[in-house]
């Protein structure tokens, strides 16, 4: 029998079809994210104009790049997550998760020298978890990265995580697998390097829509521990948080950790801790104050009796000139890399999902990102452009960088040391650091919603890699 | 396939009156969330209202439209490619309305407007598609 061609319109109609559809699988397509993917395999090397290194691959593995592994700990944690109901006091119950249940978890202090030694436990958090130390330059092994230093616990497993707390000051803890809800929903806490016994502690978070100090909602209040209060501000919500102090003035002492080199006073201002930032606040308090947390109604009051209430001032405290100046103890002129960290915005898919804003990094869309690659000992300076429409508070895991510049202006203030820096939409800063910590480091956006969209990347030590897998097996997904 | 045609551009008008009522709720959401402590800032990342019309807007509703013109090209319906091509053409310029009204919010007036424009039109396409279809449908007139 012979076979009819078929009539020329359904050729028509096939045609069309195929060339409506072209595009548009082969971008879907394209965008997917590999379920099993290396970091040492993912996007492209860029070696900032050093020197280009052939063998990625081969080198130490970062789980052997630990805390001390003998000696005793001078303070040892436990901590158990669960998924359960705890209570936001002054709000009522709701459901996330906790560390010795509660949430945040238990605080985590120690002297400066001290082994810290936590031994992480999952009860029932059935995506399993990590535990990142934000802001502390530990060891690469202890860094609590699902899929880059380690993977995910899964319930009924523990890890223990040890390192030295080298460096005072104010600092958190969150997990680093599946962060974008893990952390919303309550896994973080507070770890304080040498504190004063008496310094009052303002940790700021939002439970869907909550936002809370130290766990709690509403006007807080604490005792005045004297004449000034040492007041250890963190923001682990998504989005800048403006702090000011209605009732006295105050200096800025600290950021992410680091003292400020002379710091004057402040008053009618406010100053802004970015997501996953610290500020550290020396407040005059013999008189009640209250510290609003970025509006709305939970504030923190020091001392007894009505403290006033005032608006957000319109003047910040701008960092780039504030205090005097320092040696930094390196210099960025003699840099060996130079990076670009150009954060831009593309409609189209995102790992097979349609959008109008997904991030790229110059350019690229994760996970097709540049490696930023360097190795021990080098000067690296990079410049974080964003041109993307949103803030971003970009995060450096393991390092400090110095912030030379903002939009082409040099920085004349005390040395502005950060672990996460606010970078608005059309600003540019230009930072740098000292390579002094090998390892597969993140390098992203700590608006963990932003990170889960693809704003992810890594610095890589030449002569380091990673077994671990992004997704794969033990399903690891850090964001 | 006219029955295809009817219910893919009869489920985009329903769409977009899904998309007002969505953010509609998504916005009166917020305002008595404000009243009842929640902080609007750079935190902030809507409500369930909000991701509602995100994902219909973004996925549901170009997804149809898409659909619809693919299964124009086989349908016998009368005018029902440059229909088809009409809704298509204001879901795009519905989503570059709404890419732009990130930066420049002035621009969501049109992202409003042209939401109504495209109910009507997919409305009418759908009509198109209703009944059986005319003698003329069949000829090749449509492509």
């Amino acid at each position: 029998m012979k076979l009819r061609p078929p009539p020329r319109r359904v050729l028509i109609a096939l045609l069309a079809t195929i060339v409506v559809l072209t595009p548009i699988v082969f971008f879907w397509t394209r965008s997917l994210v590999p379920n099993d993917l290396s970091p040492m395999s993912m996007g492209y090397a860029d070696f900032g104009g050093g020197p280009v290194s052939e063998h990625l691959h081969h080198g130490v593995d970062v789980s052997e790049l630990t805390g001390p592994p003998e000696q005793k700990p001078d303070v040892a944690v436990d901590l158990v997550a669960r998924k359960e109901r705890f209570d936001i006091p002054g709000r009522g119950q709701t459901d996330g998760y906790t560390l010795n249940h509660t949430s945040p978890g238990p605080r985590i202090v120690a002297k400066q020298g001290d082994l810290i030694q936590v031994t992480l436990h999952n009860d029932n958090v059935a995506d399993g978890i990590t535990l990142h130390w934000h802001g502390v330059d530990v060891p690469n092994a202890e860094d609590g990265v699902a899929g880059v230093t380690q993977d995910a616990v899964r319930p009924g497993q523990s890890y223990v995580y040890r390192f030295v707390a080298k460096d005072v000051g104010t600092y958190w803890y969150h997990s680093h697998q599946i962060a974008h809800e893990q952390v919303q929903k309550g896994l973080y806490g507070v770890l304080i390097v040498q504190p004063a016994a008496d310094d009052v502690i303002a940790v700021v978070h939002t439970y869907d829509k909550v936002r809370t100090v130290n766990g709690e909602y509403g006007e807080r209040r604490v005792k005045a521990p004297g004449p000034t209060a040492r007041v250890r501000l963190i923001n682990t919500d998504n989005g800048p948080m403006a702090i000011w102090v209605d009732g006295a003035p105050y200096k800025v002492v600290a950021v992410d950790g680091t003292d400020v080199n002379a710091p004057t006073e402040v008053s009618g201002k406010k100053v802004l801790v970015t997501a996953g930032g610290r500020v550290d606040l020396e407040i005059r308090t013999n008189q009640p104050v209250r510290i609003a947390l970025g509006g709305g109604p939970t504030t923190l009051v020091i001392g007894n009796g009505d403290a006033p209430s005032g608006t957000e001032p319109k003047d910040r405290v701008d960092l780039l000139t504030y205090g005097s100046t320092k040696a930094i103890g390196f210099d960025p002129a003699r840099a060996t890399r130079v990076f670009r960290y150009d954060i831009g915005r593309t409609i189209g898919f995102f790992d097979g999902k349609p959008g109008l804003r997904w991030w790229t990094i110059n350019g690229h869309q994760y996970p097709d990102v540049p490696m930023f690659v360097v190795s021990e000992g080098d000067i690296v300076r990079m410049t974080i452009k964003n041109t993307s429409g949103q803030v971003h508070p970009m995060h450096l895991h393991g390092h400090h960088l110095v912030v030379l510049g903002r939009n082409g202006v040099k920085a004349t203030g005390s040395p502005w040391w950060t672990d996460s820096l606010n970078v608005e939409d059309k600003e540019t800063y230009e930072v740098a650091f000292v390579a002094n910590n090998p390892g597969i480091w993140m390098d992203h956006c700590h608006n963990l919603p932003h990170a889960s969209q693809g704003l992810i990347t890594h610095l890589m030590y030449n002569g380091v890699s990673t077994k671990f897998h992004l997704g794969g097996g033990p399903n690891n997904h850090p964001e | 396939m006219r029955a295809v045609y009817r219910v893919l551009a009869g489920l985009i008008a329903i769409g977009v009156v899904v998309q007002a009522m969505a953010i509609a709720v998504g916005w009166f959401t917020a305002l008595k969330d404000v009243d009842d402590g929640l902080v609007i800032d750079k935190n902030y990342d809507g409500n369930w209202g909000h991701n509602v019309h995100s994902i219909v807007g973004s996925t549901a509703i170009p997804l149809f439209a898409l659909l619809l013109l693919i299964v124009s090209f086989f349908a016998h319906v009368q005018g029902g490619v440059k229909w088809a091509l009409y809704v298509f053409g204001l879901v795009v310029l519905q989503i570059a309305f709404a890419f732009a009204a990130f930066a420049a919010p002035v621009v969501g007036a049109l992202h409003g407007a042209n939401a109504l424009v495209l109910l009507a039109v997919a409305g009418m396409a759908a009509r198109r598609a209703a009944g059986a279809p005319t003698p003329a449908a069949t000829t090749e007139a449509t492509a």
